[in-house]
């Protein structure tokens, strides 16, 4: 695309019509900036939303007292410390903890999860706490729900399976980050709405919204090209070293 | 030219042929600076509606639904709704109304842009010819200032400079009263066209009198609705029909009874569409009832609403391609019905309705989660993170985007549960154009133009040759930060009575701390980058940017000292003008006068903070230049112009309104609003 010329572009003939559509379509750069701060300050990382401030010259939202406290107990849900996660996330508000009994079980079953893991590491290890824990705090609360029970269930097969390299994929799927990044992304929309903002980043919502209407859009036979790209791929950010660290080297 | 063309001049044509009078509705702009003007040639008022037309021109699924329109008699062309606003109403603009169910909707939005454009077109005309010609009145350059935005998207266009709201397409109008040309003989329209009634004769039992309204019901609405009030029933009668129909259905019956015509009445309670025989529905209704009918666009169905209560679903598989008119019809002497299309609260709760079902859709949204999963490769954190990274990177956020990366790499090693997986810290040759590149955006933002042209000839020489255009820019800019700095230092020195207040010093001193503030942000962040600013040394001396020198004089002099200084600026600033205006004078791109015009228009003024054309002077001008400046960086660096966070708002806008055209879900959101802010 070339800039050189101050003649209206006109689509070129290969393109197909629905490209020069969004081609057409300005997107505000102070919108971009405010779901990028959005972003960075509903996700906690306050780092980068200061110097974001700072770079893109605007306002920094309110201090919003929570982010320190969500850094710190995402942090702790991602290494698995879930009883410090807990005991933080009660210090900050036990309402929600109280009020939220599927979020409470998820962070319990994660727990059960780290001490299935643990007591599993090697063949001869005591199994004894997993079972107190699981018979303590978990089996209580599954009683009274159908998917409490199944989810607890499911965890506690692992014990059998564990340690081995081939598990089920909807066992494997227990072991895997990906399920403590959703336990904590869940724990932090749940602080969020109990400050009463709003509870999920604006970004979340745009990047289902682009999903959800180009499914709905092909659904209903709109003339759209085959693949709608945003150019992601063809340029490199300047740090993709952490791109592909992701998922698969804790089961290992 | 003619793709320009531009809905001006289509509303011009127009307006002669309606109003007679207008024979020059888009005047060409006479001013002080006519010699800059393209006086000539009638300006395309608003290019941002003039490119509604271009894509009309190429595929525009609203010209297949709506225009595909029998030549009806009310909206009988795509413009044929333009001679109804403005000129042909005694030159007065009617009340632009919002149905409440449809505030915030994109499609409200989009039609109040149009309303306003055209209320500014009007008073551009008005204004320049009731004003003497070379006078620059204040409302023909309030005028010129609200052209400002989309002047400057003509040049730019391609590139980054993204307002908000667009038009695409002709934007369908709602109804607002029922048509005097759509009518039965025997029906009166009154009262601004809400009131029908009937007079005359009574009718056989087969005839009827009805009437439809100036507009059909835009499916962009995902939902319309409206209502009537049977004022009276007439003597003996309550045989009256309320509901909707195409253009072509015959007007000497009450509506339901014909094809495409669909009716709920009064004397038997009962439903009707495309026949005579109708079909139990509701309660019958008379005088003084309220009587709402709506079409849900989605789902392709209509329904009835009596005294504010819901009735159900009355119709199903209503056409898509049909356009249905708002239709009454009655046929008793006095029958009088009174319509609500939305000026007025409605009995039923239909914003509560439309609520609904925008809620119903968000949550649609929320569980495309799902699909996310399916079609990326990673999982939504991934991809967000990819994106937030590429946006930092692509428009030089170099400190956030280290900071960014760095936290993203404490929460993977805490994920990861391993100390070893050391990511090493990248510091690729990227880093330094983005540096580069937030350097020249920080000197724009801050106002210091001629530090920004020097770094980027020192840097990316070839970037201003090739782009002309922001060169052009640029260089109006620092015109309108000159105009800017005289004007500060003159609200300084000339409303002042004559022995000094404290205050003013009190300002003058703030404002001098404010410069040295910005200019030590500006250059602190980076000062390996120091050395180059010591060369180029434009930082600290610029003309028009040393104010801060003369704080401790007293006052006496301290005013002497800033006329003096201000009748220096005011040269200096004149005579950079004088420059501007040789070196682009024998441009012939209108875009290009068009911008030396209205930035000349500015010297107009003494105060121009008191003007209307202030705007032009805050500093929020100062971004769409850097940020199109930066897109011209990345292009010359072999990078797309804009980010792919950027691409995806806008696809999923284009996506949207697809959705939202045929009076799909899409119809019920509006993306800035519901999730951009």
């Amino acid at each position: 695309m070339s800039s050189s010329t101050v003649s209206v572009s006109a689509a070129t003939p290969t393109q197909h019509a629905f490209h020069r559509k969004w081609e057409d379509i300005k997107a505000s750069k102070t919108d971009i900036n405010f779901v990028v701060m959005d972003y960075l300050i509903s996700e906690g990382y306050p780092r980068a939303a200061e110097k974001f401030a700072k770079e893109a010259n605007i306002q920094l939202p309110l201090e919003e007292e929570s982010i320190q406290a969500r850094v710190e107990i995402r942090g702790a849900i991602h290494a698995g410390d879930i009883d410090t996660a807990i005991n933080k996330i009660n210090d900050l508000n036990p309402q929600i903890l109280d009020t939220d009994p599927a979020l409470h079980f998820a962070l319990l079953r994660l727990q059960l999860i780290e001490l299935i893991r643990r007591c599993t590491a090697s063949v001869t290890s005591d199994i004894t706490p997993v079972l107190n824990f699981a018979s303590s705090q978990l089996a209580p609360r599954a009683a009274t729900n159908a998917a409490f029970l199944r989810d607890l269930e499911l965890t506690m097969s692992l014990l059998i399976f564990l340690p081995s390299d081939k598990l089920e994929p909807q066992l494997n799927e227990l072991l895997r980050p990906t399920l403590r990044r959703e336990v904590a992304s869940k724990v932090n929309e749940a602080i969020l709405t109990s400050m009463g903002t709003r509870g999920e980043a604006r970004m979340r919502q745009l990047v289902r919204l682009r999903l959800w209407a180009e499914t709905k859009a092909r659904e209903a036979g709109k003339d759209l090209p085959p693949t709608l790209d945003i150019g992601l791929e063809p340029e490199p950010s300047n740090a993709q070293a952490n791109r592909n660290t992701d998922d698969d080297y804790m089961v290992s | 030219m003619s793709r320009r063309g531009s809905y001006a001049q289509v509303a011009s044509g127009t307006a002669a042929g309606a109003g007679g009078s207008l024979s020059n509705a888009v005047p060409a702009r006479l001013g002080a600076f006519s010699q800059v003007a393209n006086s000539g040639s009638p300006h395309a008022t608003h290019p941002r509606l003039s490119r509604s037309i271009d894509a009309d021109g190429h595929h525009n699924s609203m010209s297949t639904s709506l225009g595909r329109s029998v030549p009806g008699p009310s909206y009988s062309s795509q413009f044929g709704y333009l001679k109804d606003y403005g000129v042909a109403h005694d030159g007065a603009t009617p009340a632009f109304f919002v149905p409440s169910y449809l505030r915030g909707s994109k499609h409200a939005e989009k039609l109040e842009e149009v309303h306003t454009a055209r209320a500014i077109a009007q008073r551009e005309y008005r204004s320049t010819n009731s004003s003497a010609a070379g006078s620059l009145s204040t409302s023909s350059s309030s005028a010129n200032l609200h052209k400002m935005p989309s002047s400057h998207r003509g040049l730019t266009h391609e590139i980054i400079e993204r307002a908000p709201v667009f038009v695409e397409e002709p934007i369908a109008p709602w109804p607002t009263r029922w048509n005097a040309a759509d009518k039965f003989p025997q029906m009166e329209v009154e009262d601004d066209g809400r009131l029908a009634k009937f007079v005359g004769q009574q009718k056989s039992n087969d005839e009827a009198a009805s009437v439809r309204t100036d507009y059909p019901m835009p499916r962009q609405c995902g939902i319309y609705y409206y209502e009537v009030t049977v004022v009276s029933k007439g003597k003996e009668g309550r045989m009256i029909g309320v509901g909707f129909s195409g253009p072509k259905v015959s007007l000497n019956r009450i509506p339901g009874w014909e094809p495409d015509s669909y009716a709920y009445h009064g004397d038997d309670g009962q439903c009707f569409s495309n026949t005579t025989s109708g079909k139990t529905y509701g309660p019958k209704f008379t005088t003084l009832d309220v009587v709402g009918c709506g079409i849900n666009f989605r789902t392709n169905t209509a329904f009835f609403t009596k005294n504010g209560h819901f009735l159900g679903t009355a119709f199903r598989d209503l056409k898509a391609n049909v356009p249905y008119y708002p239709t009454i019809g009655m046929k008793k002497p006095n029958e009088t019905l009174r319509a609500n299309f939305g000026q007025e609260p409605f009995a039923f709760d239909i914003d509560k309705m439309v609520q609904k079902e925008k809620t119903a859709i968000e949550a649609e949204i929320t569980q495309a989660k799902e699909i996310c999963k399916e079609e990326l490769s990673s999982d939504e954190t991934h991809f967000i993170h990819s994106l937030v990274r590429q946006y930092l990177a692509h428009d030089g956020y170099v400190e956030t985007a280290r900071a960014f990366e760095e936290e993203i790499h404490e929460e993977e090693r805490a994920l990861a549960n391993t100390e070893n997986r050391e990511t090493p810290h990248v510091q690729t040759e990227d880093d330094l154009h983005a540096i580069h590149r937030q350097k020249i955006r920080g000197a724009i933002l801050d106002g210091d133009i001629d530090k920004a042209l020097k770094h980027t000839n020192a840097y990316y020489p070839k970037v201003l040759q090739d782009n002309e255009n922001i060169y052009f820019k640029l260089r109006c800019r620092k015109f309108i930060e000159m105009i800017c700095k005289c004007n500060e230092l003159s609200s300084q020195c000339h409303p002042i009575p004559t022995p000094p207040s404290k205050r003013s010093t009190a300002s003058t001193l703030n404002n001098a701390n404010t410069v040295a503030n910005r200019n030590s942000t500006a250059t602190d962040e980076y000062d390996f980058e120091m050395e180059l600013d010591e060369q180029l040394g434009v930082h600290n001396g610029a003309p028009w940017d040393n104010s801060g020198d003369d704080e401790e004089e007293d006052d006496e002099d301290d005013m002497e000292d800033k006329e003096a200084k201000w009748q220096e600026l005011t040269n200096k600033m004149l005579q950079y003008g004088m420059e501007l205006k040789t070196e682009f004078a024998n441009d012939q791109r209108r875009e290009v006068k068009r911008a030396l015009e209205d930035t000349f228009a500015l010297i107009a003024y003494e105060n121009v903070r008191e003007s209307t054309l202030y705007p032009l002077l805050e500093p929020e001008g100062r971004v769409p230049v850097a940020e199109e400046l930066n897109s011209a960086i990345l292009v010359s660096l072999g990078k797309s112009s804009s980010a792919a966070l950027e691409q995806l708002v806008q696809q999923t806008e284009a996506l949207v309104n697809e959705l939202a055209d045929d009076g799909g879900p899409g119809a019920f959101i509006n993306v800035r609003r519901d999730f951009l802010q």
